[in-house]
């Protein structure tokens, strides 16, 4: 298959669809605390939680190790950093378990050296399998440009987050919309900013944020797996 | 450890090596706060390097983090353990000072701790905790940040001994304070485990008493001994 923008366009279109079978619609990544609190219980307040969310987790975690990923450093090393910088063990254990579904589905759909490569990595017990890495490595195998493949995965990541909203506070399918909308700019300036932070950088993921993902292990009644 | 001339300055770069011989204890504090001053030109910087042998216990537990207004920081913590040394660190990072009073008035606060496990194939990244606060770039006391408070702790404990009913335990024992806490487990690496306490509140005093509690409860557990009281002040 020829690496023209066609080819690729409709491979994204694939990979960040919301009915991808990697399970993103079992995980709020910390949202559900902040709903269980009262915190996020509308349209403007979970705006606000998925701004700080695109600002912090995914644009010090997942953006920038799709970024470095691209720039050459090694998948192994990216993978066990992911690991060691997610504390809390819900989000630790969702980035793995969405990352080794894309694995299968990237190697039955979109099988590349490199894909094989990250596989035999996970099967041999020498790297976990993280969702950014595993997306990162499909896009670059397809040549997706980087600022493409940032964004793709950051509106997919934010589509998922909302539709999990629409269904738990619960919010209107229109509001769903507005919010993506919105979110969209968020996106634009998280990739833009992916594209000039720094090795120390990495994992300077907020407070708040890390603790209301570690709580939710201690969540009675929930509907999400993180 | 003595702090340098009362404060951190601009361009001013400390590096601290600590080596924790196989079966040694060692409880390393400070004398008062750590406070950086205005930083014109360029932050201030620390490096510390922990080396804990096979068996050796080491509790780092320094006075809260004050950065003053306009001042940048950056603290590069790296530790490497044996799959069984013991390591407790404590930390409290404090709103900052400025001459009107009002917080968050500091330009950047970088505070990284590297961990990793030396096992049988070469050392293991098993915890990498980065805190990086940038007042100017937005609001950072809000929802997704700071959570309406302004004061931040931090507790890591690296020890084979820690497990999931451990850090429930901590949880719990923190229920009762005035601050919103979290905790949670590592992966495994190399036999050894990471627990990580987080904790938001709006003072210095909550959060120690707070990490004190957990502190208190590893040393009698672990250790046979009391509580930790400098009896600084």
């Amino acid at each position: 298959m020829p690496n023209t923008a066609t080819s690729y366009q409709l491979a994204l279109q694939q990979l960040t669809d919301s009915a991808l079978p990697t399970g993103a619609f079992a995980h709020s990544l910390g949202c559900e605390t902040y709903i269980e609190r009262g915190l996020v219980r509308d349209e403007a307040s979970f705006g606000v939680w998925l701004g700080a969310f695109i600002s912090q987790q995914l644009t010090y975690s997942d953006g920038l190790a799709i970024r470095f990923l691209y720039e050459g450093t090694k998948v192994a090393e990216l993978d066990e950093h992911l690991t060691a910088q997610l504390l809390p063990r819900q989000v630790r254990e969702a980035s793995i378990k969405m990352g080794i579904r894309l694995l299968e589905i990237g190697s039955e759909a979109f099988p590349s050296a490199g894909l094989e490569q990250y596989r035999s990595l996970v099967a041999g017990g020498r790297a976990d399998g993280h969702q950014p890495l595993a997306f990162a490595v499909v896009c670059r195998s397809l040549g997706v440009p980087l600022p493409e493949a940032l964004a793709a995965y950051l509106f997919a990541a934010v589509t998922s987050l909302t539709q999990n909203a629409v269904r738990a506070i619960p919010l209107g399918q229109n509001a769903g919309q507005r919010l993506l909308r919105k979110a969209a700019d968020d996106v634009a300036a998280a990739v833009e900013r992916i594209g000039h932070l720094t090795p120390d950088d990495f994992g300077a993921v907020s407070p708040g944020l890390e603790i209301s993902q570690m709580r939710h292990e201690r969540q009675r009644a929930r509907m999400f797996m993180s | 450890m003595v702090n340098p001339g009362g404060a951190y300055l601009g361009a001013d770069l400390y590096t601290v090596d600590v080596e924790v011989e196989a079966g040694a204890r060692l409880l390393l504090t400070t004398q008062s706060a750590t406070k950086i001053y205005r930083t014109p030109g360029s932050f201030a910087e620390q490096r510390m390097t922990l080396n804990l042998g096979e068996g050796a216990q080491l509790e780092l537990a320094p006075d809260q983090l004050i950065a003053y207004r306009e001042a940048s920081y950056r603290q590069n913590t790296h530790i490497t353990v044996h799959p069984a040394s013991s390591l407790l660190m404590a930390e409290v990072v404090t709103p900052g000072w400025s001459p009107d009073g009002s917080s968050f008035k500091y330009e950047e606060l970088r505070l990284r701790n590297e961990i990793h496990v030396s096992g049988v194939n070469g050392p293991e990244l098993l915890a990498l905790d980065n805190l990086l606060i940038r007042p100017p770039l937005g609001d950072v006391t809000g929802m997704g940040f700071m959570e309406g408070f302004s004061h931040l702790g931090s507790l890591i404990v690296v020890d084979p001994r820690v497990d999931q009913a451990l850090a429930d335990e901590l949880h719990a024992l923190t229920a009762g304070c005035d601050a919103y806490t979290g905790v949670s487990l590592t992966a495994k690496k190399s036999g050894t485990m990471g627990l990580v306490l987080r904790s938001l509140s709006n003072s210095t005093g909550e959060l120690n008493h707070l990490l004190g509690a957990c502190t208190g409860l590893l040393r009698e557990r672990w250790y046979g001994q009391s509580p930790l009281n400098l009896r600084k002040y």
